[in-house]
């Protein structure tokens, strides 16, 4: 691979680029618009305490202990109904919102060190119901981060990110981030079939370019403008929105080289597609295939704690969804060690798809 | 000796069982405008990109400079190409496309100056979307001059070009020829290749029919020769008492000669005779005229 041509093309993708509106507007503009609408709609910087009804069908020291750390979180105000009442049906006469349920095996599956399950019942409004299920689930994140030592968990349905201090900003700007990477392999998925059809490649071979160069030219330019990008967002995200994250030097390149891995992977999954697309329905379809499953089911735009368990499970083998709940991890908690392998994959996993993608991709006229 | 700069032999082209190029083979010598005509289809594009390593071979040996253009990288930097529908990365003007080039081909050339070869100096910061089809081309054209190439191709330079477009290409391809560059040139425009080309060679369906210069294939296949009279009733009875063939064409008079000395024959004898005729012309049937009969008979008698 030859550095001068690489720059070379690198320049000329670069001027050509920041005359393209539409390419600057998706690149930039767009995931600014997106956390300016995200923010806007969830930019409580903190939440209003609302009433939790809770009954405990296990008293002890513990369940008792969980209801003091609801309520001194000062998110809820919490009101204790007896254990004699019928839940579903104080639910429904009083128009409940939200009602904790502590079973009554609560206790002995906590001092057996396993987990304490919790139940949130009685949303008939499924927004109310997302912002208080990831309300509780960050406090008994809290918690259960305060006894890490221990085996016992406090369990609420099912594990969903949720942000240090339980601002859905913080939830947005790591999701919004994996999906600027995500547009890079939109452009390899409508740019490998255009260019062929348009036989620049062709072109570009009679300058002595080469694949290889062409693709890391290509790259480079991308992580610029991906980095530039996610610095408006980050920036937009905690001076406008009071987003909270965890910015140090290590959240930052960490942060940086997931990117740099996503990129890697989901260009080289842009390239795949594009191979495949020799028309411009075909591009449509499979672009959309390709990219809507992972904007929706990876966790960009909404958490999938509600969403049914086949869409969980689906969700699991999509790579957008390892690469977002990294970001999450390592942004919102400052918790890179627990991510290290996932990167490691995931950069394994990128060079390996890159290796197919290059070897497979052809300039020669079929 | 003249040295070939490029050596096709028992070139084969196939895709599935369709034979593109079939056992073409020729050579260009240094220097040289070949051109190779055909009409769609004739395989002429597929000949070139193999040339110029852009599409693999089927069988058959091609030598480019001495090397083969499949395997060798090196020879982007020494042979100039502007294919068919040239095109280029959008957004991008052409200044931009000539820097690139010269940083990628490590070229010297003044950039300014084959600007103002093609006549592109004034476009010189316009979008490439923004240029007209000509104007595309002339970039097209000028990309291919940025390493001052040994062989150029042109992979039909001139197609949908208005004609005054047509000409000023004509114009920097003769200057190219005149600096002494061995140029292989596809065209459909049979006035273009007698124009420009040195020799020719005929394609159709994959095959070489006929090659040559081209007053060698127009002697070949041409037919007879006229004369076209435009005269009245008069001209015509005195040509039918001189016992010449001929027959009326609207206000002409069509006049077979079977040599080229019979026409001052005929018009001295209308001369003496005080006829009144108005204006004459010798014609003498073009390269055009022969490619167009040649590739006629030829699927006249497929079909037969």
């Amino acid at each position: 691979m030859n550095l001068n041509r690489t720059s070379a093309y690198f320049v000329l993708h670069a001027k050509s680029y920041m005359r393209s509106r539409s390419a600057l507007f998706f690149q930039l503009a767009f995931p600014i618009i997106l956390i300016l609408l995200f923010g806007a709609i969830f930019s409580g910087s903190s939440y209003s305490p609302s009433t939790l009804i809770v009954q405990n069908e296990s008293p002890s020291v513990a369940s008792w202990g969980v209801v003091n750390a609801i309520n001194e979180s000062g998110l809820f105000k919490v009101h204790v109904i007896p254990e004699n009442e019928n839940l579903t049906k104080y639910i429904t006469n009083n128009s409940v919102e939200a009602a904790l349920l502590i079973p009554s095996n609560f206790t002995t599956n906590i001092y057996s060190g396993g987990k304490g399950y919790i139940m949130l019942e009685g949303h008939s409004n499924p927004t109310v119901a997302s912002v208080d299920y990831q309300t509780l689930n960050g406090i008994f994140t809290e918690i259960n981060f305060r006894s890490s030592n221990t085996t016992q968990k406090l369990v609420l349905s099912s594990q969903i990110a949720i942000g240090n201090t339980g601002k859905t900003i913080n939830y947005y700007v790591p999701g919004l981030i994996g999906f600027t990477v995500l547009s890079t392999m939109f452009n390899m998925v409508y740019t490998v079939p255009n260019y062929r059809r348009e036989k620049l490649f062709r072109q570009l071979s009679f300058s002595g370019l080469t694949k290889s160069e062409w693709i890391t030219a290509n790259m480079m330019f991308s992580f610029l403008m991906l980095i530039l990008s996610d610095v408006i967002l980050v920036a937009i995200g905690i001076y406008v929105f009071g987003a909270s994250l965890v910015l140090n030097i290590q959240t930052i390149l960490t942060s940086a080289l997931i990117i740099f891995g996503g990129l890697f992977f989901f260009t080289s999954v842009g390239i795949l597609a594009g191979l495949v697309s020799d028309n411009e329905e075909t591009v449509s379809v499979v672009g959309n295939l390709v990219m809507f499953p992972m904007m929706f089911l990876s966790g960009v735009f909404f958490p999938l704690t509600f969403a049914p368990a086949y869409l969980v499970t689906i969700s699991k083998f999509l790579p957008l969804t390892y690469f977002i709940n990294s970001l999450i991890s390592v942004l919102d908690y400052g918790n890179i060690s627990s991510v290290a392998l996932q990167i490691l994959w995931l950069l394994l996993g990128s060079a390996i798809l890159f290796i197919i993608a290059v070897t497979l991709f052809s300039w020669k006229q079929k | 000796m003249s040295e070939n700069v490029i050596k096709v032999s028992n070139l084969v082209k196939s895709y599935s069982d369709v034979r593109a190029v079939d056992g073409i083979s020729f050579s260009i010598e240094r220097g040289e405008v070949f051109s190779i005509l055909g009409p769609n289809g004739a395989g002429k594009t597929t000949t070139v990109e193999i040339l110029e390593g852009v599409r693999n071979r089927t069988s058959g040996d091609v030598q480019v400079l001495g090397q083969d253009p499949e395997k060798s990288r090196s020879l982007v930097f020494k042979v100039g190409i502007l294919p068919q529908d040239f095109s280029f990365v959008y957004n991008s003007t052409p200044k931009e496309a000539l820097d690139f080039y010269k940083g990628t081909l490590r070229a010297s050339s003044d950039l300014h100056e084959i600007l103002e070869m093609v006549e592109l100096e004034d476009k010189s910061s316009t979008p490439f979307q923004k240029l007209s089809g000509g104007q595309k081309q002339k970039l097209g054209l000028a990309l291919s001059l940025v390493n001052n190439p040994e062989i150029l191709f042109l992979d039909e330079p001139t197609s949908g070009l208005d004609p005054r477009a047509r000409r000023n290409i004509w114009k920097v391809i003769k200057g190219l020829k005149d600096a002494g560059k061995s140029i292989l040139l596809t065209t459909h425009y049979l006035e273009e290749a007698e124009l420009l080309a040195d020799r020719v060679a005929i394609m159709n369906k994959g095959k070489i029919i006929d090659s040559g210069r081209p007053m060698e294939i127009v002697e070949r296949h041409h037919e007879d020769d006229n004369l076209i009279i435009r005269g009245d009733g008069e001209v015509e009875r005195l040509l039918t008492a001189g016992g010449f063939l001929f027959h009326r064409e609207g206000a002409y008079l069509k006049i077979n000669l079977k040599s080229i000395k019979d026409a001052t024959e005929i018009i001295n004898y209308l001369y003496e005779r005080k006829a009144a005729f108005e204006d004459f012309t010798l014609k003498r049937e073009s390269l055009e005229d022969v490619f167009v009969r040649m590739i006629g008979a030829i699927e006249e008698d497929e079909s037969e």
